[in-house]
This record gives structure tokens, sequence and C-alpha cells, in this order.
């Protein structure tokens, strides 16, 4: 069975954070920007786990399942917000969430 | 009561009436008049009591009023034979001005002003007497700067006066201001500016000298004593109350220069001397000169005054007099005590004829040009009578007191200095030549005009106080007649002996009667002023001369200082205004502007912001640059 080297992990990583990096720039919604926030978190788990992997260590693994704990208890906390601003406004378009200024 | 206590009473009572009559009396001139005099009263007895009161009342005594460090500034009383003499002349000066001013300002709808400011200048002239330190002794200074203003601008509804009061208190801040650097330097030089403390550095030889101290000091005495060049504000000065002209502008206040400097004397060395020399030789003759050509009663009094001023200081710049003691001798300071003789005499006799002017002023409906009087002998008897023996006593007629103080002068110049002895002696006739062409113009002759046509005696309370100081005029040059306690002054008073005394005696003689007989011809029927009919040229010049002065600093203030101000008024608009002020604020602005420029309110937009903020801190993290 042919088994991926890590440069194919660290290209899948960084492949994902990007994708996630220019859908919190350039998506207009709120819940997509949220979900693309999580996209990038996510790779930067994955790149942890595939150095501890190839370090044969766990400190990689360690470190993810402290994201991981973080990342749930923040995504709880985000899509209330989200809840919360669409009750308020009835929308979540970015764009429309200009209040700060006019 | 002790003499600390007796001193207090003098100086604090004309306060209390000032603050009393600022406070309550504003609308009660009658009341306000009363406490005035009440106060000038207790002056002039609690004064007299400590002034006479010998040896026992002569105290020294100060508390601390201010303390700043290593330097400490008091208040406190030095109360020696010059203070006493001062203070008996400003006492006894003080009630006659008081008294005739009941009559004189009796319809003067501002008369509780008018003695309120009185009452203050009675307390910052006593200051001055009192005074121990030099800091102390400037307050006062400034004091009576102060009330001088309020006096000469008691009707200030009128132009004039409202300008002379504030030439005045310009001309003397001008001094004033060396006056303080003076002090400034004296304290810088020898630590202290307590003046029985310089005598006791001076008694050791401990005293720093300096030229520059004690004619910085003298500019304080130039402003205040109307010297050249600062006498310009006196003669204006005139234009306030007749009494205040006879109390603060010829008797006491004007005299304090000269009282300080006698306080000063340690500090002086010869440069300076020869200066206040000059000075008040040069002043006494430009002055005897203006006072030929003027026509306002009070004005040729003002000039008289600036002449026997500049005599004052010109006596004192004198200096000492080497006086044998059989085979040796030793130094005596006769400048001060003929400055102090001629201060009191002349304190007598100018305020004696200050007050005979006002007398014949308020006879003659305030009536001021001499053109326009004549022919008061018979209508004005008693204010003819004291004013003769005041003109008698300027001009130095034998035995009255002004022959005694002008001869001690003049042999005091005729001893130390030629130049200066022949300058005063010239002086000398031409004050006796105004003098009495201003006694014949007004009192003998016809009336010229309906007011001295109807002429007549004021009331008691502007008699009585002529009549007190007419006496002073005759009898005041006599100092064996004084008790012995200003003898510390009078011991100092040169007296002529021998060949001096019989060259002093004709000189003073004979120029009494050059001047006199020459005014009693040229003036023989004078109905307007002879001097200009028959000699236009030099009625010019003199006119002229008397005018420089004010020509040359309305030259410099037009055309000079107001160009200076006006260039720094350009400079502060380019470079403080322009530049600095708004140059700063427009940048401040735009980086503002660029900053709100930020702020677009969207979310993402602000993400952008974060990310640049980021990379620029990576870049300095990292060193790039």
């Amino acid at each position: 069975m042919m088994t991926a080297s890590l440069n194919e992990y660290v290209i899948i990583s960084s492949l994902l954070f990007v994708i996630g990096f220019f859908g919190v720039l350039l998506r207009r919604n709120t819940l997509v920007v949220f979900m693309c926030l999580e996209l990038m978190l996510i790779a930067s788990t994955l790149a942890l786990v595939a150095f501890s992997r190839f370090n044969a260590t766990m400190d990689g693994n360690i470190f993810v399942f402290f994201i991981l704990t973080v990342a749930a208890a923040e995504v709880a906390v985000g899509l209330a917000i989200i809840v919360a601003l669409f009750r308020k406004r009835q929308t979540v378009q970015i764009d429309q969430l200009d209040s700060l200024k006019n | 009561m002790t003499p600390v206590a007796l001193a207090l009473t003098v100086l604090l009572a004309p306060l209390g009436s000032a603050a009393v009559i600022a406070l309550f009396l504003r609308r009660q001139g009658t009341l306000a008049s009363a406490v005035s005099l009440a106060a000038a009263l207790a002056v002039a007895v609690a004064g007299l009591g400590l002034a006479l009161g010998g040896d026992a009342y002569r105290f020294n005594a100060s508390t601390e009023w201010l303390k700043l460090g290593s330097f400490s500034l008091s208040l406190g009383f030095k109360f020696d034979d010059l203070a006493a003499l001062m203070l008996s002349i400003v006492g006894i000066v003080g009630v006659c001005v008081h008294v005739f001013s009941l009559g004189y300002m009796h319809d003067d709808e501002a008369k509780a002003r008018y003695f309120g400011g009185l009452s203050i200048f009675m307390f910052s002239m006593l200051g001055i007497v009192f005074a121990d330190n030099l800091f102390m002794m400037f307050i006062f200074w400034e004091l009576v700067g102060f009330s001088s203003y309020l006096l000469i601008n008691h009707w200030h509804e009128r132009a004039a006066p409202a300008a002379a009061s504030k030439k005045a208190f310009i001309a003397n801040r001008v001094g004033d201001f060396g006056f303080l650097l003076g002090i400034v330097m004296c304290y810088w030089a020898n630590h202290t500016v307590n003046l029985s403390e310089l005598d006791a550095l001076a008694a050791k030889d401990g005293l720093v000298f300096s030229a520059l101290i004690p004619l910085l000091l003298f500019c304080g005495a130039v402003g205040k004593s109307a010297q050249l060049p600062l006498q310009v504000w006196l003669p204006d000065a005139m234009e306030g109350p007749t009494p205040v002209s006879a109390l603060i502008h010829a008797a006491t206040m004007v005299a304090a220069g000269i009282y300080m400097l006698c306080r000063i004397n340690v500090l002086m060395v010869p440069d300076a001397l020869t200066v206040i020399m000059w000075t008040g030789t040069a002043t006494a003759l430009y002055a005897a000169l203006c006072a030929i050509v003027q026509s306002d009663i009070k004005k040729i009094l003002a000039y008289s005054t600036l002449s026997q001023l500049g005599y004052m200081v010109a006596a004192f710049g004198l200096g000492s007099l080497a006086v044998a003691h059989g085979d040796h001798s030793h130094m005596v300071a006769a400048g001060v005590g003929a400055a102090m003789f001629h201060l009191m005499t002349h304190a007598f006799f100018k305020a004696l004829m200050f007050l005979g002017s006002g007398s014949v002023i308020h006879g003659c409906h305030h009536e001021q040009d001499i053109f326009k009087m004549g022919g008061l002998k018979t209508k004005m008897p008693l204010t003819f009578a004291t004013f003769t023996l005041g003109v008698l006593a300027i001009i130095g007629f034998p035995f009255l007191a002004g022959f005694f103080s002008k001869d001690a002068i003049l042999y005091l110049a005729y001893a130390k200095n030629t130049p200066v002895f022949a300058l005063l002696a010239l002086t000398a006739v031409l004050t006796s030549f105004y003098m009495v062409r201003l006694w014949k113009i007004t009192f003998l002759g016809a009336a010229r005009s309906d007011a001295a046509a109807h002429a007549h005696e004021g009331g008691l309370t502007l008699t009585l106080p002529l009549v007190v100081l007419a006496i002073l005029s005759v009898f005041g040059g006599y100092t064996a007649l004084y008790p012995k306690v200003f003898s510390e002054v009078f011991v100092l008073i040169p007296i002529a002996h021998g060949t001096d005394h019989m060259v002093i005696l004709i000189t003073s003689v004979a120029v009494t009667v050059i001047g006199a007989a020459s005014a009693l011809v040229f003036y023989k029927s004078a109905a307007t002023d002879s001097l200009g009919a028959k000699s236009p040229g030099l009625f010019g010049a003199l006119t002229a001369l008397q005018f420089s002065f004010d020509r040359g600093y309305d030259y410099y203030v037009a055309k000079v200082q107001q160009r200076f101000a006006l260039f720094l008024n350009f400079l502060e608009q380019i470079f403080l205004a322009g530049l600095i002020v708004r140059g700063l604020a427009g940048i401040v602005g735009l980086v503002g502007l660029g900053a709100r420029g930020l702020h677009v309110g969207r979310l993402n937009v602000y993400l952008y912001w974060f990310l640049l903020g980021l990379v620029i801190l990576w870049i300095y993290a990292t060193e790039i640059f």
C-alpha cells in the first residue's frame, strides 16, 4: 500500500489554509467566513498531526487536542453571535454590517 | 506706647482710613474727608511724637514676611534721624494739604475718592520713610507711583489728566525697572539689601563696590524725582488737583528719590556720584530755562520743582567734604546733609506756593493763566503775603529758609567743583527771575480778566495751611531752632567759614538781586509775555527746549518703537502664528484626515488593515529593514 509522504500532507494543509484564508478575505456571508476560519484551523491541525506522526512524538497530537477543544468552544460562541446578529439585523451579509461608521 | 507700636500706628492709620473710605464711604464725601483728615492728624501727632522723642525713639525692628529657600524678605522699620526728619516733613505737609483740600475740593463730586487717594498716598509714602530694606522700599515705591496715578487722574473724565496720569506711570516704570535691577544686583553682590546691614558691611570694609549698583538704584530716583531724561511726566502731572501737586509732586513723593539716595549713601562710588551730580545740575538748569516761558501758574511751579530737585540731586552728587578739625580733617557726607536740608526747606516753601497757587486758582474760578490774573494783591491779601514769603524763600532772600539751604549747596559746589558751582549759580539767577516774574504778574498791576477782578480769599481751611507753611518757610532754615533730635542729619550740613563764607554770601545775594531786579524791570507792565514779544527767537528756543524731550519720545514711540513692534508682529504672524501654530495644527489635521480614511465601517476592510498591521509587525520583527 502506498503511503503519503510528509510533503503531501503539508501541501494539502497549506492548500486548505489558503482556501480558508481567501474565503475569509473575499466571502461576504458571515457564516461562510466563519466556516473558512474553521477551515484554517483544521488545516493547521492537519499539519500538526502530520508532523507528530513523522517525528514519532506525541507533541503535535496533544496540541491538536487543545486546538479542537478551543475551536469547539469558539464555534459555540461564534454561531450564537451570528444567530443573535441575524435576529437583530435580519442579515448576515458583511457589506451590510456597516453600522460602525454609518 | 512702645516706639514700634507708635510707628505701626503712624503707618497703618492712613491705610485704615483708605480701606474704610474705599469700602464704606464712597458716596459720603464729607465723612470720608473727616476720616482722612483724622488719619493725617494721627500721622502728624504720632509721627512728630516719634521724631521728637530723641534717641529713645530711634529703633530698628523687622519681621520676616516671605521665605523662599535661603532668600528671605522682611518688612521692617529703620527709624533713625534721617527717617525722623522725613517723617516730620511728610506729617506736617500732609496735614496742611489735607486741611487745604477740605476747602479746595469742597464741591467736588468725587470727594471720597480724592480723600481715599490721599490716605493711600500717605500710607505708601510713610512706608518708604520707614523701610529698612530696599525690597520693602521698592514695594512702597510702586505704591506711591500708583497713588500718584490715582490722584493725577482724579478728573479722569477729561482727556488731559487721563493722559498725564498714564505718562507719569509709564515714565516712572522706566526708572523703577532700573531700581529693581539695582536692588537685585545689590543683593547678588552683598547678599543683603537691608540698610542697616549694608551700613555694618561698609563700616568693616566688607561692601562690594561697583558703579553699576548705585547708578541702577539712581534710575529709580531719576524716575520718581523727575530728573533728566525722565522729567517729562512732572509738568504734565499738574493736571491733577492743586493740593495733590503740593503734597505729591512738590513736597514729598518727588523728594523720595533724594531720600532714597541718602539712604543708600554707603553704596556710592565716585564715578556714580559724578553722573548723579551732572544729572542734577543739568536738570536744575534745564527746568529753570523752561520755567521762564511758562504762562500756567502751576506749570511754572512744576518746572521750579524740577529745578530744585535737580539742586538736591546735584548736592547729593557732590559728595563728601573734608572738614578740618584742628590739625587733622575727616570726611563728612556733606552731600546728604545739604540735599536733605534743601529737601526740607523746599518741602515747606514749595508746598506753600503750590497751596498759594491753589488759593489763587480757587479765587479766580479755576483760571490758571498768570497773564489773565494781576492785581490780586488787594483782593487776596493773605495769599499774597504768604506767597511772597514763599517766593522770597525760594529765591534765597537772606535769612529765609531757602537762603540757608541753597547756600549750603552752593558752598558745597564751590568747594568741590567750580563748573557745577557756576551752573548752579546761573540756575539761581534764573530761579529768582522766573519766580519774581510769576509773583509780579500774578499779584501786582491791574486785573486783566473778569475772574481776577472778582477774585476773593477762600475760607479758613484755605488760608490756615498757608500761614503754617509760611511760618515754616521763614524759620525752617535755622537749624539751631530745631530740637536736637535731627542732629545726625544736621551735623552733615556743610557750613562755609572765613573767606568762603563771604564769597558764598555775596554770590547768593548777587544772584538773587540780579534775577529779581531783571524780572521786575523786564515785566514792568506786562499784560502779555514780554519775552515772547521782545525776543521771539529766545522765547521760541526756550519753548522748543521745553518740548524737545516730549518730541524726542514721541518720535521714538511713534517711529522707532512702533515700527519695531510692527516688525515683531510680522515675524510673529509668519513664524509663531503661521508656521508653528497653524503649521502644527495642519499636520495633525492631515494625520487625522488620513486616519479617518482608514475607518470605513466595513468588517472585511478592517481585516485587511489587520493583515497589513501583521505584515508590518512581521517586517519589523524579522528586521528586514
